[in-house]
């Protein structure tokens, strides 16, 4: 058996390509409803990401956010509802499945793999083993400062540098959607803009659906919203000209 | 630095001559100064050390396989003991079928047949265990697991020791047979490097040493590898990544299961242990001390940790063998006052990154 085997069949590439003509929504959420043990988290989640463009999912802490990303990419399989990318139902398949579809993820906290070095970390994430030269080479080139820390163990790495590693990984996983989850938290303001930076760099290859408590940086980024309140979307639409002194996003984020 | 040492002993026990010479002779303390300058001679030490080294490869042939599964998998696998007796028993019976006779290029290379043929009859054996008794379980809590291998030891053992039983075989002690098929050179003892060595030793030190060295390559050189040590860190976040994770589950205890076949073998060699039922609870307890020393799933504090328990157990068994009195016993009272002395300093072992039964 190949490391490719172990990293998911290349007929995934054809699998995409199948569906890239589809016309609809790249991601659907249908009536989506997901549990941690009894505890019932996502109680009829339904939104859309379409391709090219950057969808914030905001709200309080502990309403269902991170759960609806980890529901879409099957690490927390929904009970009920509906997961569909281009069209085809994924709900209960493998993550690793969804990996090779184009689905990336960069998750709260980053996730290093802490004992591998910048470059093994990011060479994970690659899913054409004859390409992990090139694509390393992509991401340091997207993220020079990561250069001189490449066969540096990423546990060693700061905030900010572990942060722009975890955002390397989804950029050189060929994903057409990339579920990012808090990118700025814990990060001081001046890595945050970095982050924003790099974000937006990311936003012209893949889609974004995206976790973010910092509200001025989410409508930044985005080009719609969910709100989230008691794992339901509340309130959904573009985010031209959202503040946060708007009435219907005090009455769930204050 | 040592030769300085048993300078200084010597010279310490002749200033005590002055003292009364029938005095001296009488304390205890004496006794024991002579043997210390006995213990640290140049000659005595390396043969020490290179005892020592030859329990260190075997130890760690068996622990590398237990602490890759624990590593990846979380699993504690206590059937691993059960499958090194599989291992001595297959390779045994290749080298008995198969050799009549031959000199000592003929036997070490169908020994490397038997280690293959083990390696891959275990392999399998672990792929399907993995498969089909321990995958259901993953959801399940730690418990789950350690039940099921030990009830799969109970069944292992008990299977073993009826096919031996029926081959007439006495299931307690070492196959002779087997053991017979090793070279007349691997009993003897040879001039090396100005040491006197037993031919074992050296083999038990160099094949060690490759199939360590392999594994490392293996996990550091390869793709596999890898994904094998991102899995070990984080499994979920490698399965987000597009690692099938699963999958790597399956091979990590096929190859953690194969090396047991390859320590079987080794064993099956070896006159301190040879193929016996009971050769898998007597190499699954060092394997346990040396993989907690270690750091629970650490191939690097794995290597490590059995180079000092093998280190140990070489210098105790001198100790306890040629000076106080002859305790087969204690040395492995020592090692496991490592594993408790470990424990209670550094719980998460020399290298580890978990605590001994932290969550």
């Amino acid at each position: 058996m190949s490391a490719d085997d172990a990293g998911g069949s290349n007929d995934d590439a054809a699998d995409v390509d199948a569906t890239s003509r589809f016309e609809g929504p790249l991601l659907e959420l249908e009536d989506v409803h997901a549990y941690y043990g009894e505890s019932h988290v996502l109680e009829g989640v339904t939104l859309e990401v379409d391709r090219g463009e950057t969808v914030a999912l905001i709200g309080r802490n502990g309403v269902g956010k991170t759960t609806t990303l980890r529901a879409a990419l099957q690490l927390t399989p929904p009970r009920e509802g509906h997961v569909r990318l281009r069209g085809e139902e994924v709900t209960g398949d493998p993550t690793h499945e969804l990996a090779h579809q184009g689905v990336g993820w960069i998750p709260e906290d980053r996730r290093m793999f802490e004992e591998l070095t910048v470059a093994e970390n990011i060479g994970v994430a690659v899913k054409d083993a004859t390409q992990v030269d090139r694509k390393l080479e992509y991401a340091l080139e997207t993220f020079p400062e990561l250069r001189e820390h490449r066969d540096r163990k990423a546990g060693d790495l700061s905030g900010g540098q572990q942060q722009m590693v975890a955002i390397a990984r989804g950029l050189v996983g060929d994903n057409e959607l990339l579920l990012v989850d808090e990118p700025s938290e814990g990060l001081a303001p001046q890595i945050v803009q970095t982050v924003a930076d790099a974000l937006e760099r990311v936003s012209d290859e893949a889609s974004l659906l995206l976790v973010e408590q910092n509200f001025p940086l989410a409508m930044d980024l985005a080009d719609r919203f969910y709100l989230v309140d008691n794992g339901r979307v509340v309130e959904s639409g573009s985010t031209d000209g959202v503040t946060a002194d708007d009435e219907r996003i005090q009455r769930y984020l204050a | 630095m040592t030769v300085a040492i048993s300078q200084f002993l010597v010279a310490f026990v002749d200033a005590l001559a002055p003292v009364g010479a029938d005095l001296v002779g009488q304390l205890p303390v004496a006794g024991i100064v002579a043997d210390f300058v006995k213990f640290l001679s140049p000659s005595n030490l390396a043969g020490i050390v290179v005892d020592g080294l030859a329990k260190a490869s075997v130890f760690a042939l068996i622990a590398v396989g237990l602490t890759l599964i624990f590593g990846l998998m979380g699993v504690l696998n206590f059937a691993h003991g059960s499958f090194t007796i599989v291992g001595a028993y297959v390779a045994g019976l290749v080298m008995v079928v198969v050799l009549s006779g031959g000199g000592f290029g003929a036997r070490i290379a169908w020994f490397f047949v038997a280690v293959v043929v083990a390696f891959a009859v275990l392999a399998a054996l672990g792929a399907f265990i993995e498969t089909q008794l321990i995958r259901p379980l993953y959801d399940r809590p730690p418990l789950y697991q350690i039940l099921l291998t030990f009830g799969l030891t109970l069944v292992i053992d008990e299977i073993v020791r009826m096919i031996v039983d029926f081959y007439g075989l006495q299931p307690r002690s070492a196959w002779q047979e087997a053991l017979g098929t090793r070279p007349t050179w691997f009993r003897e003892n040879h001039d090396f490097l100005g040491l006197t060595v037993e031919g074992m030793d050296l083999f038990e030190i160099a094949l060690g040493a490759v199939v360590v060295a392999a594994v490392w390559l293996f996990l550091t050189r390869t793709r596999y590898g890898l994904f094998i040590r991102a899995g070990s860190e984080d499994s979920e976040m490698a399965e987000a990544l597009g690692v099938d994770v699963r999958r790597v589950f399956t091979v990590v205890f096929g190859i953690g299961a194969g090396l047991t076949g390859v320590a079987g073998a080794l064993l099956m060699w070896d006159p301190s242990w040879g193929a016996s039922v009971t050769v898998g609870a007597d190499a699954l307890l060092p394997a346990f001390v040396v993989v907690i020393v270690g750091g629970l799933g650490t191939f690097k504090g794995t290597v490590v940790a059995a180079l000092i328990v093998g280190l140990a157990d070489a210098t105790m068994t001198w100790w306890f063998q040629n000076v106080f009195v002859t305790m087969s016993w204690l040395p492995e009272v020592v090692v496991f006052a490592i594993l408790v002395l470990v424990l209670v300093v550094k719980p998460r072992g020399l290298y580890g990154v978990q605590e001994v039964g932290g969550h």
